[in-house]
């Protein structure tokens, strides 16, 4: 079979249900697609970063529509340009609210939207890091393809002034850093999102569809999933920031509400195990994930396997997850207690975000 | 011609009461020809339009300016409802890109996209300095208009079924466009990065 071509690597990495499953098999089994999809990872994620912006944050919606409809200067009509016909439009989100913003630091790292929509079906009291490979991440479907996801409340990420006004932002106590590390410094720049909520409805009709473009049947449906609705819900958090002098962050300590979810349909383990039965989940993800507690308490956290190393440690008698690049460029420790997850990561070593973690106040 | 101005124009014709002599153009068209959803589709859309035009243009100012721009156009079109949320979005890219081309932004505008704070959701975005950014932006503007339209919407969270049918291309060919134009940004900050 011929590889598949760029524009299929590319969608790999974004909307892996929307590639046939023969692709994603060849892919995974190609090391010459594995290597062509590492570097369309780094090229897309070197670009979003680039392009990333909350400039849409801290925007005040009355005041915009006040000038709207006000008097102001009239622009050149010309200048706003429009599209070269209008076109049919679905929904333009098709990826959940960001997840908390802390774990979102060092969770966004696997590079795919997909894994994290699954990270979100599970509630979290202890995180276990899943060690995976890019071919399991990319052949991680997206929910999308299964039913209905409706973004009830988007976190609104924006910078506060200082640890106080975050603190009363958030609900959160936030983390104060005893010593700084060597080569940072100042003061850190504080972070905050409310909560974000979106409710994900299965459809056996549209998980069927999805199974038949893939090649395969929808397992039958146990009874009362089919249209069983999962509230998934996640922060507030804040995040303090230290930058270093090129503006590239040094140091991040995040605290958030772990992510939980609420199902109203049929049990949530039944709903879950339903999920991890769909066609185009690798059988090796899901045993993996068929081992975590069936109370669903346990975060299951994938990580490209080829670039990140992860161990369990602890801070301050609390099991912990800790992560490092395989080029030693990075590393974090997560974990998580009492409902709320926190997470160290920097330019540093192992040592260095875990001392920073034991000592925080 | 460009079929984009040309499509411009012909929105920008007569829906319009724009011969009310003495009156102020933005007025008029939300006072006089304004459409009933008007508001729910400003309320509703218009914090995504800005941050498809800070994608762009990297400031929030000016982000809000063209997001202004794009809705009192569409106050003015008859594009339906259902299709307004991307109608706003390609609007916006189009705009934001015209306006980068167009040499108009000042010199400043970085540092005031540095003060917006992009949100640190991903370990990638670390190795991003501030003048990448800059540069990252400079090339957008050479890019094929298609390709960097993609690439907007596309890093602004449109599925690769929306900016299909907002760019009148296949499903398929989206992931192509969007790679073609990742691969010449990330040419452009290497050459940058070797002639350093």
């Amino acid at each position: 079979m011929r590889h598949p071509t760029e524009g299929v690597l590319r969608r790999l990495l974004d909307e892996p249900a929307g590639v046939a499953d023969a692709d994603r098999q060849h892919v995974a089994d190609c090391q010459h697609c594995l290597d062509a999809l590492v570097a369309t990872r780094s090229d897309a994620a070197l670009v979003g970063a680039a392009l990333a912006t909350d400039a849409d944050a801290g925007v005040d919606l009355d005041d915009a529509w006040q000038q709207l409809t006000t008097a102001g200067p009239a622009p050149r009509p010309e200048r706003a340009a429009t599209p070269a016909r209008p076109a049919r439009w679905r929904g333009a989100l098709s990826r959940p609210a960001a997840a908390a913003l802390a774990v979102g630091v060092v969770l966004a790292g696997a590079g795919t939207a997909a894994a994290n929509d699954w990270l979100q079906i599970f509630s979290t009291e202890r995180i276990t890091a899943v060690p995976l490979s890019t071919a399991d991440l990319v052949a991680l479907p997206n929910l999308s393809a299964y039913g209905t996801l409706n973004v009830t409340a988007q976190p609104d990420v924006h910078e506060v002034p200082n640890a106080a006004v975050a603190a009363a932002d958030t609900g959160l106590a936030v983390p104060e850093v005893v010593r700084l590390p060597r080569g940072v410094s100042g003061d850190p720049a504080y972070q905050v999102g409310g909560k974000a909520s979106a409710t994900f409805t299965f459809s056996a009709r549209k998980a069927a569809q999805a199974a038949a473009e893939a090649g395969a049947s929808l397992p039958a449906p146990p009874a009362g999933v089919d249209g069983s609705s999962v509230r998934l819900a996640a922060g507030p958090g804040v995040a303090e920031v230290w930058k270093s002098a090129t503006g590239v962050p040094a140091l991040v300590v995040g605290r958030a509400v772990a992510p939980t979810a609420y199902s109203s349909g049929a049990p949530f383990e039944v709903l879950r195990d339903y999920l991890l039965s769909l066609p185009g989940l690798p059988d090796k993800v899901a045993e993996q994930l068929r081992t975590f507690t069936a109370d669903g308490s346990t975060l299951p956290l994938p990580v490209p396997a080829d670039q990140v190393s992860t161990r369990q440690d602890s801070v301050n008698g609390t099991p912990a997850t800790v992560l490092e690049t395989k080029d030693r460029t990075l590393a974090a420790v997560m974990w998580v207690n009492d409902g709320k997850v926190t997470v160290v990561a920097g330019s540093l070593s192992t040592g260095e975000v875990l001392k920073i973690a034991r000592e925080l106040q | 011609m460009d079929p984009v101005r040309a499509t411009t124009a012909v929105l920008a014709a007569p829906e319009v009461a724009t011969g009310a002599a003495g009156r102020d153009e933005r007025q008029v068209a939300v006072s006089g020809a304004v459409r009933a959803d008007l508001e729910v589709i400003f309320r509703r859309d218009y914090r995504q339009v800005v941050a498809v035009a800070a994608r762009v243009l990297g400031s929030r100012d000016q982000a809000e300016d063209v997001a202004q721009e794009t809705f009192l156009a569409f106050s003015r079109s008859t594009v339906p409802a259902e299709d307004a949320t991307g109608w706003l979005c390609v609007a916006a890219a189009h705009t934001a890109l015209n306006l980068l081309r167009s040499g108009r932004r000042r010199a400043s505008r970085e540092e005031t996209a540095a003060a917006v704070h992009p949100v640190v959701s991903d370990v990638a975005e670390a190795v991003v300095t501030l003048e990448e950014r800059s540069r990252v932006r400079a090339a957008l503007a050479t890019l094929p208009r298609n390709q960097a339209v993609a690439l907007v919407l596309r890093h602004s969270g449109l599925s690769y079924a929306d900016v299909a049918a907002a760019l009148d291309l296949s499903p398929g060919s989206v992931g192509t466009t969007v790679r073609r134009a990742e691969s010449a940004l990330r040419k452009e900050l290497n050459r940058h990065a070797s002639s350093d």
